[in-house]
């Protein structure tokens, strides 16, 4: 494995660190709010999915695009 | 500008290409019409299943009962996001439902299937976002769907900033693409490969480790197909929902005062 792989492994994983925070994050705001106010529980989780769609997209396009520009797809 | 989108676009068939060469889990283009074969077959003998149940006063069939189920949900999804005129784009998004979430089922049980193929996603995601640009067009006119792209009026002496936000919004309208397409081929084509990882992890014991991650797999079967359909959903109430708005407002402010 060379330094490009290295690299690779410590920023994905550093992805995967914020984005883990951001969906945490997520989670405990709606499930708190589902508690505070179990009427409102479908707009909720309307709203939660889409906000973890677009954190979870952070990831996907740290996972496609950067091996990507570094090279690593290259043969 | 025209080098960067350029220089995305072949990192990402790139990828795309690496992957499939690059061991069993890509599926070549034959492969995808066999899965997308199958996912179809399941679908129609599913649905026609459920149609024979129609011909009965009550709904003698199961599978009658399931897809009413799964309609009132996919409806109720509608009206609740795009408002009260949301109701006719129930077939347009439940075709997206169905098809998505059976592809997805059928790669619990298969090697490959339809959405762990970037093209494939790519195709249904411009069939969606174009059907959005369509719709806009057709409530607000071609001239009233483009000015909702330069935001805000803000004067003369902001003219400059205004043609930015219209560049600007044009490059995310463009984006959506590629993010309602990487997000479902990225959800399911990692819980492949994670599947395929923790296998080699229990390799040397003889146990199938990544048995255990089924059913995270069967959670992201159902809220991925969820998922793409909410966002076409939010994406066409953006487009069409600015005259039921102006109504909503006279309407209310009777009582407010």
């Amino acid at each position: 494995m060379n330094m490009t792989g290295q690299g690779l492994g410590i920023g994905i994983g550093l992805a995967a660190l914020g984005v883990g925070l951001g969906l945490g994050l997520i989670g405990y705001s709606a499930l708190q709010g589902m508690a505070r106010q179990p009427e409102a529980i479908g707009k909720l989780q309307t709203v939660m999915l889409i906000a973890l769609a677009f954190v979870e997209l952070v990831f996907l396009l740290t996972v496609f695009i950067v091996p990507g520009s570094m090279g690593a797809f290259n043969r | 500008m025209s080098g960067l989108l350029q220089t995305g676009l072949t990192l990402l068939a790139s990828a795309e290409e690496s992957h499939g060469e690059g061991g069993h889990h890509g599926t070549s283009f034959i492969g995808l019409f066999v899965y997308l074969g199958l996912t179809l077959l399941v679908l129609f003998v599913l649905l026609q299943s459920a149609k024979m149940g129609f011909k009965d006063r009550v709904f003698t069939r199961k599978t009658t009962s399931w897809f009413e189920q799964v309609y009132l949900f996919v409806e109720g999804m509608c009206v609740n996001i795009i408002g009260p005129h949301g109701r006719k784009y129930t077939p347009f998004i439940i075709t997206f439902w169905l098809v998505i979430f059976v592809s997805n089922a059928v790669g619990l049980f298969m090697a490959s299937t339809p959405t762990a193929d970037l093209g494939f996603n790519l195709g249904m995601a411009l069939i969606s976002i174009g059907y959005v640009q369509w719709e806009g067009i057709g409530t607000n006119g071609v001239f009233g769907h483009f000015k909702h792209f330069a935001g805000p009026k803000l004067g003369l002496a902001m003219i400059p900033i205004t043609l930015m936000i219209f560049v600007i919004e044009i490059i995310s309208e463009a984006i959506k693409n590629v993010s309602l397409s990487l997000r479902l081929f990225g959800n399911i084509e990692g819980g492949h490969l994670a599947v395929e990882a923790m296998n080699k992890l229990g390799e040397p014991f003889y146990i199938p480790i990544g048995f255990f991650l089924l059913p995270i797999k069967v959670l992201t079967v159902v809220v991925q197909a969820l998922i793409f359909t909410l966002l076409t959903c939010v994406y066409i109430s953006l487009v069409t929902h600015h005259e039921e708005e102006h109504h909503d407002e006279h309407a209310l402010e009777p009582t407010h005062a």
